[in-house]
């Protein structure tokens, strides 16, 4: 009987293990999508392995799409047009693309798999981002929150970018944070330098990557970021200029004057800066140096929450009640815009109120 | 408590260092079905649900939302303001969406009592009826809310 019982038992362990062996085959040989081709802007061919992340696939191919949340489906940064081999779009997709961009064919390539060949489009400026290995050489206290750090460049050791552009900076595991994140923050120096650049990083509270920055980077750390991206950049026309920012909003407008104190300007030009308290300001002298180096450059910081005792002489309450001062013709007026999606909002309703153009209107908004 | 693959993964995601730095569960041992459970018996008790909650939270947001920088006064008791940072966080419960980073603070004038919470907190309450664990950072009581909101 035992015996009976003993020979039952070893078949069925056999047919079961017959039976996984099997499983872990079929897995490898139907989930083995071989090399796959990826056609970009119906011109450029990468062979990728089957099977990945559309993200991910160029990626490995140096070809860096936008992601502020590393591929985990959550930002919609990635968005492309996948005009064929995407499969159907998934219900992780469809909260973070419009109606429209649903007619057009875009996908999020973080969450396309490429299972068949793909044909796709990008803008081309996405072909001069690159994954760089830097050393963090500078770390500046600017406030109680705000830090500046510059990254000198190893590999690559040069980079191009405009004025106004933004990096992926990746945080490394630390503390709880068992994975690294990406983060997006501009570039604040001027495009001129093209060995090292610096951004302006702002605390978050709870913020993974800021806390990261501020508790556990130190100089001599290697960091990796991608980047350039972004179409926020000085458009070359005669207009006059109001720029506006808020807290670490100030990183691009620095990197813009920058540049064009190198590369030279004319135009009239007002920097109004926005900041709770005179704790919130920083580089303010540097800002001001600006007044010297253009015929007609202003800068204008305006406190929204100015103690008495801080003995403030400046403006205060919202930045919009001043634009009057400076802006004279309107029509033939420009305005770069950096900081939360409320202020970015209540200046431009004002700003088109006063009679400038909405398409002249460029921003950079937190949301 | 016997969980499934999806009660799992939420409770992972909900955990420091997933989402957010300090995660959802503070210092609470209980599984997130257990406090999602005892929030909704209070609610029940105090004779309120947790969507008229975050109508009256969602009012106050978006009264501030435009106001950079500044308070808003209203119903004459209510200081309330509403700062955007960069960043934007996901739902834990892998809901559809995202959830701009944004902190709305209400302080009632008369009491001097405030409360802070996030656009997440909003679909966490609203959609969810989680109020996060106790010792959360960003755990909102029922009593409170239903204290100083109305």
């Amino acid at each position: 009987m035992t015996e009976l019982i003993l020979r039952d038992i070893g078949i069925l362990t056999l047919v079961s293990v017959v039976f996984a062996i099997i499983l872990v085959i079929a897995q490898k040989v139907l989930n083995n999508y071989g090399i796959l081709k990826i056609r970009i802007n119906k011109k450029r061919d990468v062979e990728v392995q089957g099977g990945n992340t559309l993200l991910s696939s160029l990626a490995d191919k140096q070809i860096f799409i936008p992601s502020a949340c590393g591929g985990r489906g959550s930002c919609g940064a990635c968005k492309c047009i996948v005009t064929e081999g995407g499969g159907p779009l998934l219900p992780t997709e469809k909260p973070l693309l419009t109606k429209q961009e649903i007619e057009g064919n875009v996908r999020l390539a973080c969450q396309v798999k490429v299972k068949s060949e793909v044909q796709i489009e990008i803008p081309e400026s996405i072909f001069n981002i690159r994954r760089f290995r830097t050393r963090v050489t500078k770390i500046e206290d600017y406030t109680y929150d705000t830090k500046g750090i510059t990254f000198t460049l190893l590999d690559p050791d040069k980079i191009s970018f405009k004025a106004g552009q933004y990096m992926q900076l990746e945080s490394q595991p630390y503390a709880k944070m068992k994975q690294k994140v990406v983060r997006a923050y501009s570039i604040s120096s001027k495009p001129q330098d093209e060995t090292s650049f610096q951004l302006i990083i702002r605390l978050v509270p709870e913020g993974i990557c800021t806390t990261w920055v501020h508790q556990y980077l130190k100089e001599g750390d290697e960091v990796y970021l991608t980047g350039p991206y972004g179409d926020f950049f000085i458009r070359d026309t005669d207009a006059d200029i109001i720029f506006v920012a808020g807290g670490s909003g100030k990183a691009p407008i620095k990197a813009m004057l920058e540049d064009l104190e190198i590369v030279g300007c004319n135009r009239k030009m007002t920097y109004y800066f926005g900041a709770r308290t005179t704790k919130d300001l920083y580089l303010t002298e540097y800002m001001q140096h600006f007044e010297s180096v253009f015929p007609d450059f202003q800068y204008v910081p305006v406190l929204s929450h100015a103690e008495p005792s801080e003995n403030w002489q400046g403006r205060t309450g919202f930045v919009m009640p001043y634009f009057k001062e400076r802006i004279e013709n309107p029509q033939n007026t420009e305005a770069y815009l950096c900081g939360s999606p409320g202020m970015i909002n209540a200046v431009t309703k004002g700003l088109i109120e006063m009679g400038v153009a909405k398409d002249k209107i460029y921003y950079d908004s937190f949301g | 408590m016997k969980q499934t693959t999806k009660e799992k993964r939420i409770e992972h995601r909900l955990q420091p260092g997933v989402l957010t730095l300090s995660g959802f569960m503070g210092t609470d041992k209980r599984y997130w079905q257990e406090i999602v459970a005892a929030d909704e018996a209070k609610l029940e008790e105090l004779g309120i649900t947790a969507e008229e909650i975050a109508d009256r939270m969602q009012y106050f947001t978006d009264q501030s939302w435009d106001l950079f920088d500044r308070e808003l006064e209203l119903e004459g008791k209510f200081s309330v303001e509403t700062e955007v940072v960069r960043g934007k966080l996901p739902c834990p419960f892998s809901h559809a969406g995202i959830y701009r980073k944004a902190f709305t603070i209400l302080t009632r004038i008369d009491t001097g009592e405030s409360l802070r919470w996030s656009s997440l907190n909003l679909h966490l309450i609203r959609d969810h009826h989680f109020f996060e664990g106790i010792g959360s950072p960003f755990r909102l009581n029922p009593e409170d809310l239903v204290r100083i909101l109305f």
